[in-house]
């Protein structure tokens, strides 16, 4: 939780930094921010077929992209995890080891998509994609069914992924400085440079999920290629 | 070392026997806590951040469209003004050989008139030296004529004179010497010439 605190101020500072700080000034670390930012920004409306829907969602995404960015990467600072115990536990922990932040992150997400859901089909017309009668669809309704659970699959797919990558991550960390010894300081930055990059593909895949799934919720019906498209681009994203 | 290890197991054991959840590290508090905080930060970055920098973005995106736009056009005016260009330098061009030809044309006509001018202007001082001469070479004559019949009137006057002398101090002789008898033969030749 500490360290959560931490890492989201870090977040905050890197934005207003390259916002309000120097203004009209513009160094290395503002441009990477921007870079950053703007690459983040732009893969958005790739995704997300209607401009309209990606220009309401990108906050979300984006917040959740550098949120766990940030706080996965704070994984591999000195003294995070094990290495400091209180009380029996630890110290400082980076957040996305921490199954309640994961669980948080993915119940936010999957209230904006029911939210946007509800938005672009009405109250009735988002529980007509769970709820169809089974006298007019047999087929649909069980379809429906699959899909309600599915909602559910996805909330704990996604808190779950993200939870035990950094999970193991940092016990691999642990681990291997254990092992490694008095030759940690010479094998350990391989494995956290290992760490930085899968902290970027965790953040990264949280980010396009969150965006697939609300653009998926917000389809219309007609569009059955483009739901197809989008389910096999869903799979190829949680396969990684 | 091995407490390391096995910290998580022999919690996860000990915990798992009353309550899966709690084995897993959920606590409920911390969750709405988390979804609160989350939240929040998504609310003040969409507030005061997001907005500032996609409009930089955007801002950015639009200049670039422009600057393309930009370029577009004036690609497309350049060509506009090469193909103007070329046809400019082609009707230049025909008329530049229009203006040649014309006045060759015209250079020739006045060759040709100034050359028919200078030939009436030799023809006609030819004519009028043709002329003169012809004048004075009547003129000539005239003058001739009246000279020779002056003379002729002079020599028969000396002849005529000297004859009378003669007869007068000597008896007219019978037979004209030699001299008398040739001027009287000019004169006659005069006379014939005249009365032609």
């Amino acid at each position: 939780m500490l360290l959560g605190g931490f890492s989201v101020t870090v977040l905050l500072d890197f934005f207003l930094h390259s916002i309000y700080g120097e203004k009209g000034q513009t160094n290395r670390f503002v441009g990477l921010v921007q870079w950053a930012f703007e690459g983040m920004y732009k893969a958005v409306y790739d995704i997300v077929p209607d401009r309209v829907m990606a220009r309401s969602i990108a906050p979300l995404a984006l917040t959740i992209f550098f949120t766990v960015l940030i706080s996965y990467w704070a994984d591999i600072l000195p003294g995070v995890g094990h290495s400091i115990s209180w009380h029996g536990g630890e110290l400082l922990r980076s957040l996305p080891t921490d199954l309640n932040f994961t669980i948080a992150l993915a119940i936010t997400s999957m209230t904006a998509v029911q939210f946007y859901a509800v938005k672009q089909h009405g109250f009735l017309g988002n529980a007509k994609r769970y709820v169809i009668s089974p006298l007019k669809n047999p087929i649909g309704a069980f379809e429906g069914f699959l899909e309600l659970i599915g909602e559910f699959s996805r909330l704990i797919a996604l808190s779950l992924r993200l939870f035990g990558n950094a999970f193991a991550g940092a016990a691999l960390l642990a681990i291997v400085a254990g092992l490694a010894s008095y030759a940690a300081s010479a094998v350990l930055p391989f494995f956290m440079a290992f760490e930085l990059f899968i902290g970027f593909i965790q953040a990264y895949v949280f980010y396009v999920l969150t965006l697939i799934f609300a653009s998926l919720a917000t389809a219309s019906h007609g569009g059955s290629h483009d739901t197809a498209h989008d389910s096999a681009k869903t799979k190829e994203v949680a396969a990684a | 070392m091995t407490q390391l290890f096995t910290q998580f197991a022999s919690e996860a054991a000990a915990a798992e026997a009353s309550n899966p959840v709690k084995a897993l590290g959920i606590d409920v508090k911390l969750l709405v806590f988390q979804i609160i905080a989350f939240a929040l930060l998504t609310w003040l970055l969409s507030k005061y951040v997001f907005p500032v920098l996609m409009k930089a973005v955007d801002d950015r995106q639009k200049r670039i469209d422009e600057g393309n736009t930009a370029a577009a056009e004036a690609a497309k005016q350049a060509a506009e003004t090469e193909t103007k260009l070329a046809k400019l330098l082609k009707e230049a061009r025909s008329e530049a050989s229009d203006i040649v030809a014309t006045a060759k044309e015209e250079a020739a006509g006045l060759v040709a008139k100034s050359e028919e001018k200078s030939k009436a202007q030799a023809e006609r001082i030819v004519a009028a030296a043709h002329e003169t001469i012809e004048k004075d070479v009547l003129t000539a004559k005239k003058a001739l004529h009246n000279e020779t019949i002056e003379l002729v009137a002079q020599a028969t006057k000396k002849s005529w004179a000297r004859r009378s002398m003669r007869a007068s101090t000597n008896s007219l002789s019978p037979n004209p010497s030699r001299g008398e008898r040739l001027i009287c033969k000019a004169n006659l030749a005069g006379a014939r010439s005249l009365s032609m």
